[in-house]
């Protein structure tokens, strides 16, 4: 740090005595720091105790476990057939039962979760990334490319996905790619209408102008002064879309418009429980067990890190 | 005066021993530590205090409408024997509106838009079931006429948005009048307001207390509204009181250090031009940290060592009242404090100042003549359907002005005057529609944005509002090093730059690190400050370079300015509504109404004999913390006009007091007088 005697003006302010490491004696480093570590461990320590987040936080992590370590954890590979054991019950041997060709349902479980996780994860970044950049892109272009991309915005919202599934499969037939543009293409508009309008605020606030006033380019101002303060309320309602686009996923599969058989994806296998249910209902509540938990999870998760992270709510309750 | 006869224990309100938290995520803040005061009859007591000092938090606590999060220690607070804070809601409601009525800051929020002033003036008395609807309608349109409103009878059919900023604080003060309350709270009741509506607003309530005798608690921060209207003041401090008394003790003879400070750094006191104004080091303290002696110890001047941090100071009995500080009782009183009034008793930083007159250059720097603003009003097709043939308004009209290097030019004017649409247009943020601007010789007016943009490192703009004129996201390092990354200006060391930066504007480097909402105001702007300062800049354009700062802190940033500016000979054109800021920093002044320049001179020639009539209302509109210079009349009444229906002749002939048959039908040329100063009136004042 440079010592005070290299400040040409300071012996004729009225200003507070700086001490050596050029600061007024209330403010020491530390205690800066301090402040700034303390605030976020308050935060942490918020998170922690929120039993709701916690939870959520809990199912979001066994869920992206279950399917990343699947062919690790799964005790049989899910399209190898027992078929001495089909449509057994809860057994040692097979922890969730079998289906109608004898394979084991648990290990077709988590198989399925990786189905739903790639559908998940990829569907809701590109929808994510897409709806932000044209949501900024409405929110400080002009008016007619704003009114222009608002309507884009409406004409996709306004079909029903399982509706637009149906008629696209019936043009190119189900697979896994198709269900993954639907689910995209669907979403962003929601993503998009969000950023805009949090865009369009942003734009008349006085650091905006500042920052035209230095000579800051679009994409710069959009890159590092919109764009860090629209993302975080994004994350969060992503975070809560993640459940939405798994079970359009699995929707989908059980019409037979998604994954193909012999795949394993909770859809199908609702699917073919389905089929079974009067001789063997365990597996329709196998499969059904982990959408709502993936469900309730992220709901969760999502819920408390906006309670935590969005201050304007919930101020003096 | 007839009401300083009333016996002084006839109290109607009394806070004893008040002490209240709020809880937060970084602890509890002690808002409010053993707070005491009595408010007595028919007197209006004024609270006065900086911001953070809990002066508003007492009024909520008095109504009991704090936010969720607070909670009240210890303390009692007795409305005619009544302790409010151990009432129940259903009590508290049918005191609050019928015996303690509130005048809210911000006359745009505080009334219900969807509704006509009619209809909540019938709401405000619906526990009086008794009325019938003719009477209470009756009883409104007359307090309508009381708080000045013209053709009350047919106005109070209107919703709040038909009214003006000064008329709706009126009809707010109305509002709360209206159940006749034994006591009437006021929260910066003029702070929303310009100048000439602040001083119409005093006058009116002046009005009212001397006519209805009511009792007002009247919390601000401008010790010249207190000074005019109050017969007590209470002067707090980081949540505590440190000095009670009448208002001529308190203005005249101040006993606390602080009161003391807070009087000499009011620029509005100080009377000669003197470059740099007094402050008042340090911030105030964090109130979550446990504090021991006395709250004012670390800025005091006169704090004696190893006392006054650890004991708590005495409360000292003075003439008129109360203050606590160790210097005016106990072992450790000093008969010589406080010094005389002409001894300053914070330091104004006087000493290093070249003795010599500025150095202010020849050749202008910005030169801007007969600039046209407008804004469009409608479509160009609806217009066409309405037959209008200019829709447009005109922001700013024919305005000339320059600046030259090294030289201070303040613009002056009320909210709408046009100034801030001035400063944008100069820095080609907005664009403009004829007369030209020129910047160093070279024409800029609406010049595109990619050949503009070398010329904004030359020019740079301060923004009115600290903390939000900067990115939320970004660290202060980040912030002030920006202005490198946009003009793409390699080889330069940033962390290097950003401490150089720092310490060019005495921002703690440890600072550098933090995001703007956790900086104080001051800091904020001083952040704002480095940001403009980045790439040596030969113009700064300051909109409201003090608002939102409290007088102490004030000083300290126009000081540095004053500093910059010597050391670097920028520009400055400085827009604001503070006269008595601005009349300390600028050399030459211009002041604008209704987009038009009306007065252009030299500073203290225009303070010292204004020569349009509407200069000498802003000039006579300042409200002097002096007890003893109240005004007896308001020099200007009325309103700024709209823009949309400007007045054929003089733009002021609506308001002006010496206004002639000619002024309304000829719109005065600019006139250039013997001393240079330039005026648009067809009858000077001089």
């Amino acid at each position: 740090m440079i010592p005070v005697s290299a400040k040409p003006s300071d012996p004729e302010t009225g200003l507070p005595a700086i001490d050596s490491t050029g600061l007024p004696d209330h403010v020491s480093e530390a205690e800066v720091r301090e402040s700034a570590a303390r605030e976020r461990l308050e935060k942490i320590r918020m998170f922690m105790t929120n039993w709701q987040g916690m939870g959520g936080l809990v199912l979001v992590l066994l869920f992206f476990a279950s399917a990343i370590f699947a062919p690790w954890l799964a005790p049989y590979d899910p399209n190898a057939l027992d078929i001495p054991a089909r449509l057994s019950g809860p057994t040692w041997e097979h922890l969730a039962g079998t289906d109608q060709l004898g394979r084991d349902t648990f290990s077709r479980i988590l198989h399925g979760g990786r189905v739903a996780l790639k559908i998940a994860a990829i569907g809701v970044s590109v929808a994510l990334i897409v709806g932000l950049v044209l949501g900024m892109i409405a929110g400080f272009g002009p008016r007619w490319l704003d009114n222009f991309l608002l309507l884009l915005f409406d004409t996709v919202r306004a079909f029903p996905t399982i509706v637009l599934a149906l008629a696209t499969v019936a043009l190119t037939g189900p697979s896994l790619e198709l269900v993954l543009a639907i689910i995209i293409i669907t979403s962003i508009p929601q993503y998009a209408r969000v950023t805009r309008t949090a865009t369009l605020t942003l734009r008349n606030t006085d650091f905006i102008l500042a920052e035209r006033s230095l000579g800051a380019g679009v994409f710069r101002m959009l890159w590092h002064h919109v764009m860090p303060n629209v993302v975080g309320p994004l994350l969060i309602l992503a975070a809560m879309d993640v459940p939405v686009v798994v079970t359009v996923e699995a929707g989908l599969s059980f019409l037979g418009l998604g994954v193909l058989p012999p795949t394993a994806s909770w859809g199908t296998i609702l699917n073919e429980g389905y089929l079974v249910i009067r001789d063997a209902p365990w597996m329709v509540v196998a499969g059904g067990i982990p959408l709502i938990l993936t469900t309730l999870g992220f709901t969760f998760l999502g819920e408390a890190l906006r309670d935590i992270f969005d201050p304007r709510m919930g101020k003096g309750r | 005066m007839a009401k300083d006869m009333t016996p002084p224990d006839e109290t109607l309100l009394d806070i004893r021993g008040l002490s209240l938290e709020f809880r937060t995520p970084r602890g509890r803040v002690k808002a409010l530590r053993d707070v005491s005061f009595p408010v007595r009859k028919n007197r209006i007591i004024g609270i006065v205090g900086e911001s953070g000092s809990g002066k508003s938090t007492i009024l909520w606590s008095i109504l009991g409408l704090l936010s969720g999060n607070a909670e009240v220690t210890a303390g009692e607070v007795l409305f005619e024997d009544r302790d409010l804070l151990h009432t129940s809601q259903r009590d508290l409601q049918a005191v609050r509106g019928e015996e303690i009525s509130v005048v809210f800051q911000d006359p745009m929020t505080s009334q219900i838009p969807v509704l006509t002033y009619a209809r909540q003036m019938f709401d405000i008395l619906y526990r009086r079931p008794e009325l019938s609807r003719e009477e209470k309608r009756r009883m409104a349109v007359e307090m309508l006429e009381k708080v000045g409103i013209p053709d009350p009878a047919a106005r109070i059919d209107q919703y709040p948005h038909h009214f003006s900023g000064g008329m709706r604080q009126r009809a707010g003060i109305g509002m709360a009048l209206l159940t006749g309350p034994k006591l009437l709270l006021a929260d910066e009741p003029t702070t929303a307001l310009d100048v000439t509506m602040e001083a119409q607003i005093i006058h009116l309530l002046q009005e009212l207390q001397s006519e209805t005798g009511a009792t007002i608690v009247l919390v601000s921060h401008n010790l010249g509204l207190i000074a005019e209207l109050c017969d007590d003041v209470v002067v707090m401090y980081a949540g505590e009181v440190v000095e009670t008394g009448d208002v001529r003790s308190i203005f005249h003879d101040p006993q606390h250090p602080y009161t003391r400070a807070l009087l000499e750094c009011d620029p509005a006191r100080i009377e000669k031009q003197a470059g740099k104004l007094p402050v008042i080091p340090g911030d105030i303290p964090d109130l979550v940290r446990p504090q021991h002696g006395c709250i004012y110890a670390p800025r005091c001047q006169r704090v004696i060592e190893g006392v006054c941090v650890t004991t708590p100071p005495p409360n000292a009995g003075t003439a008129g009242g109360h203050a606590r500080c160790h210097l005016l009782d106990g072992p450790f009183h000093d008969p010589e404090w406080p010094p005389p009034a002409e001894v300053l008793t914070v330091k104004a930083g006087e000493t290093g100042r070249p003795a010599g007159p500025k150095k202010i250059g020849e050749e202008p720097l910005l030169d801007v003549s007969d600039l046209n603003v407008r804004f469009r009003t409608m479509g160009a097709l609806h217009a066409r359907l309405k037959g209008v043939a200019d829709p447009f308004v005109d922001g700013v009209l024919d305005v000339s002005l320059s600046v030259r290097p090294g030289e201070t030019v303040g613009l002056v004017g009320e909210s709408g005057s046009g100034k801030t649409t001035l400063g944008r247009a100069v820095l080609n943020l907005l664009r403009s529609h004829g007369g030209a601007i020129d910047f160093e010789g070279e024409q800029i007016r609406n010049m595109p944005e990619r050949r503009f943009k070398p010329l904004r490192r030359d020019m740079a703009m301060m923004f009115q509002d600290p903390v939000g004129s900067l990115s939320p996201r970004k660290s202060v390092r980040a912030l002030v090093t920006e202005p490198f990354e946009i003009h793409g200006i390699s080889g330069v060391d940033l962390d290097a730059e950003a401490e150089r930066l720092a310490d060019l504007v005495r921002l703690p480097k440890p600072l550098l690190g933090r995001y703007p909402h956790e900086l104080s105001g001051g800091q904020a702007r001083r952040v704002g400050v480095a940001r403009a300062l980045a790439l040596n800049p030969k113009l700064i354009i300051a909109d409201e370079p003090t608002a939102g700062l409290d007088v102490s802190v004030q000083g300290e940033i126009l000081n540095l300015m004053a500093d910059l500016q010597a050391e670097h000979g920028l520009g400055y054109l400085i827009i604001t509504h503070n006269l008595p800021v601005v009349r300390h920093i600028a050399d030459r002044l211009a002041i604008m109404y209704l987009g038009r320049v009306v007065e252009q001179g030299d500073a203290e020639e225009i303070f010292r004999s204004p020569a349009h009539p509407y200069t000498r209302a802003l000039v006579e509109g300042i409200p002097q913390p002096d007890p003893d210079r109240r005004r007896t009349h308001v020099s200007i009444s009325g309103e700024v006009p709209s823009l949309m229906n400007r007045p054929v002749g003089c733009d002021f002939a609506t308001r002006c007091p010496c206004v002639q048959p000619r002024c309304r039908e000829e719109k005065p040329p600019h006139f250039t007088m013997n001393d240079g100063r330039v005026h648009a009136c067809l009858f000077p004042l001089k």
